[in-house]
């Protein structure tokens, strides 16, 4: 054994010229921030997001510029009959696409935690943050944050686009009418917790299509089955009771779609189960993230 | 500073680090070597914090890594798998990473040209070879000018000036005194960067050991002689303390003695020989024998039974070890651990695999 050598190099530390700080929490967003911005997928997601928006707001404005057409040649009594009135209000109109909105923001979501889970990144991520749920909160609060603006920015784009159309029928947006506003904000709440709600499961399964095939599951085509199923069986009380605290069908009691929706939760009661559903599958991602081996 | 206590891990049933002590001392390049499957990444991602020990612990610099408040300063890692998004940049890569420690986005450039990617640093990782992506590897573990470089296999995939700029920068790093420990599963190249080396197999420390030390130790030599009266020869040589075998009629091996002594003898005992051959085994079959009862994935198990699993196939190939590992002997830190898998042979398979 060798060591005579051992000694010697130990009584001097190297003196390291690169200042280093201290993780921080701060410091975490900064990171992550450059890595949302630094991927393309992010710019294809936020880019659909906004073509989807203002392009199912276009589409929903000339819908509701034809039915107002056809209301027009119809008698005071038809006119009553068919309820015109609540059909197309200016939030219903504005937030067309939340739906599909909602679902490429749960894609950019999962994609946050997966792209890294199977590309290696994460090991980079966790040995530059080895505390690990630092860095799992800062991606949360990066893509809560950029969803957020991304959605109040796209529906104020959609609300521009559909404005000449909806004032010549006299569909606008009542800003004094609490309900209408909070449709409206509640549209980019309920679009934030879905994304979280993604980046979530996209920690638990680590695979960007289990993550997003498990999200469009629960988002998407669970509703469509109970959507059939309370039409069917609308007399059948449970199939009532589940349906409304589905994850989507809950939320969406704070946006403009709880009118179309045959029952639905009060508007704060359903984010709030949203809401508590998200909280679950980050905490379940934060615990999975923190005790399996990356 | 690196210090394993009693480090295990078990993906299920399978062991793939079982109990090892070690200390890495700074000052020096310590070489990780082992076969494929041995544990050596197994070991490193441990150390990182990324895999969670079954039993034991592991501190860097004195703290679990976990533990550390600007890990990139303490400890750089090059993994044995890319850990980076093939969709960003490699300037991207490392600004995030710096970001997390407020480190200067000078010292991302600096990094950058240090491994040379300055004609790639903005394009997306993804289209990178092999030897760009361990270049990124060691700028990203060099990033925070960290005390302790960990480097898995770093050499993998990099053209002979890639190599010869990593064992000089593994060199001058420890040089400056700094902790580095690197991996491969070639002995020659631990050899040539490296001044100390762990050698494990099957999860096991096979020997802790200065790289002089084993050199020295794989270089007894033994003497190759053919004669008509191998048996008297071999009776002589054996009155004078010299290990002898026969590996074929009338040829003898011979251990201790040099050529000249032994033709000495011969003449000494009016012994006709009909060949005198001083054979040298060199570092890389001492390398082999040491490991030769821990190799986890071996192709000579194509010679064992027929749809056996390879761990039988690989522990029948333990109990035929004819003499022993021979640096092992002088050098393992715990008594021949690979001698273990000697229990449960399998009669039926015999592949010879030490005849190299």
């Amino acid at each position: 054994m060798s060591t005579t050598t051992l000694d010697a190099p130990e009584a001097r530390t190297p003196s390291s010229t690169v200042p280093v700080k201290k993780v921080t929490f701060g410091r975490l967003l900064h990171s992550e921030w450059i890595k949302l911005w630094s991927l393309r997928s992010t710019w294809w997601t936020l880019g659909s997001t906004v073509v989807i928006l203002v392009g199912f707001g276009f589409m929903m404005a000339i819908i509701a510029q034809l039915f107002t057409d056809q209301m027009s040649d119809m008698s005071a009594e038809e006119q009553a009959a068919t309820g015109g009135e609540q059909l197309f209000t200016a939030p219903i109109v504005i937030t067309g696409g939340y739906e599909f909105a909602a679902l490429v923001v749960a894609v950019l979501g999962s994609m946050l935690i997966t792209g890294e889970y199977s590309t290696g990144m994460i090991r980079s991520t966790f040995t530059a943050a080895p505390h690990r749920l630092g860095a799992y909160f800062a991606k949360a609060t990066v893509l809560a944050g950029v969803t957020a603006v991304l959605i109040a920015v796209s529906l104020a784009l959609a609300w521009l686009v559909t404005y000449p159309i909806l004032d010549s029928n006299g569909i606008t947006v009542d800003w004094g009418d609490s309900d209408q506003v909070r449709q409206l904000y509640g549209t980019v709440l309920y679009t934030v917790l879905v994304a979280l709600f993604a980046l979530g499961v996209g920690t638990l399964i680590r695979h960007t299509a289990g993550a997003i095939f498990t999200v469009v599951a629960i988002f998407l085509v669970i509703p469509i089955v109970f959507g059939i199923a309370t039409f069917a069986a609308s007399q059948v009380s449970w199939v009532l009771d589940v349906n409304k605290f589905l994850p989507s069908i809950a939320g969406s009691a704070i946006t403009p779609a709880a009118a179309q929706t045959p029952e639905v939760l009060d508007p704060w009661v359903g984010a709030g189960v949203l809401a508590a559903y998200t909280a679950a599958v980050l905490i379940a991602g934060a615990i999975s993230l923190k005790t399996r081996d990356a | 500073m690196i210090e394993a206590h009693g480090l295990a891990k078990r993906y299920g049933s399978k062991t793939a680090v079982d109990h090892i002590t070690f200390t890495v001392q700074p000052g020096r390049v310590t070489g990780f070597l082992g076969p494929n499957g041995a544990g050596k990444s197994t070991t490193m991602r441990m150390i990182m914090g990324l895999d969670k020990p079954t039993a034991g612990t592991v501190t860097v610099n004195g703290h679990p890594y976990a533990k550390l408040r600007r890990p990139l300063a303490e400890v750089g890692a090059l993994l044995e798998a890319k850990a980076v998004h093939s969709g960003r940049s490699a300037f991207n890569h490392l600004r995030a990473l710096a970001a997390t420690h407020g480190i200067p986005q000078q010292r991302v450039h600096d990094v950058i040209e240090l491994t040379g990617l300055e004609s790639v640093a903005k394009k997306r990782v993804g289209g990178f070879s092999l030897g760009m992506g361990q270049r990124l590897g060691i700028a990203a573990a060099l990033l925070g000018d960290p005390k302790t470089l960990i480097l898995d296999e770093p050499v993998n995939g990099l053209d002979p000036e890639g190599v010869i700029w990593v064992r000089n920068l593994a060199k001058h790093l420890a040089s400056e005194g700094r902790t580095v420990f690197l991996s491969s599963h070639l002995m020659s190249e631990v050899a040539l960067t490296a001044d100390h080396v762990i050698v494990i197999g099957r999860g096991r420390i096979l020997a802790d050991t200065s790289v002089d030390d084993l050199i020295a130790a794989s270089e007894r030599k033994h003497v190759r002689v053919r004669s008509p009266q191998a048996g008297d020869l071999a009776a002589l040589l054996r009155e004078k303390d010299a290990q002898v075998t026969t590996p074929e009629a009338d040829v003898l091996e011979v251990t201790g003695p040099d050529a000249a002594s032994v033709g000495e003898l011969a003449a000494a005992g009016r012994i006709v020989l009909h060949e005198l051959t001083p054979i040298k085994s060199t570092l890389e079959e001492a390398y082999m024998s040491l490991t030769a009862d821990a190799v986890e994935y071996r192709s000579e198990n194509l010679a064992g039974g027929a749809g056996e699993p390879p761990r039988d196939g690989s522990q029948a190939a333990g109990a035929h070890l004819a003499e022993g590992p021979a640096a092992s002997a002088d050098h393992a830190a715990e008594p021949h651990p690979g001698r273990h898998s000697a229990d449960t042979v399998p009669a039926s398979s015999s592949p010879e695999v030490n005849d190299r």
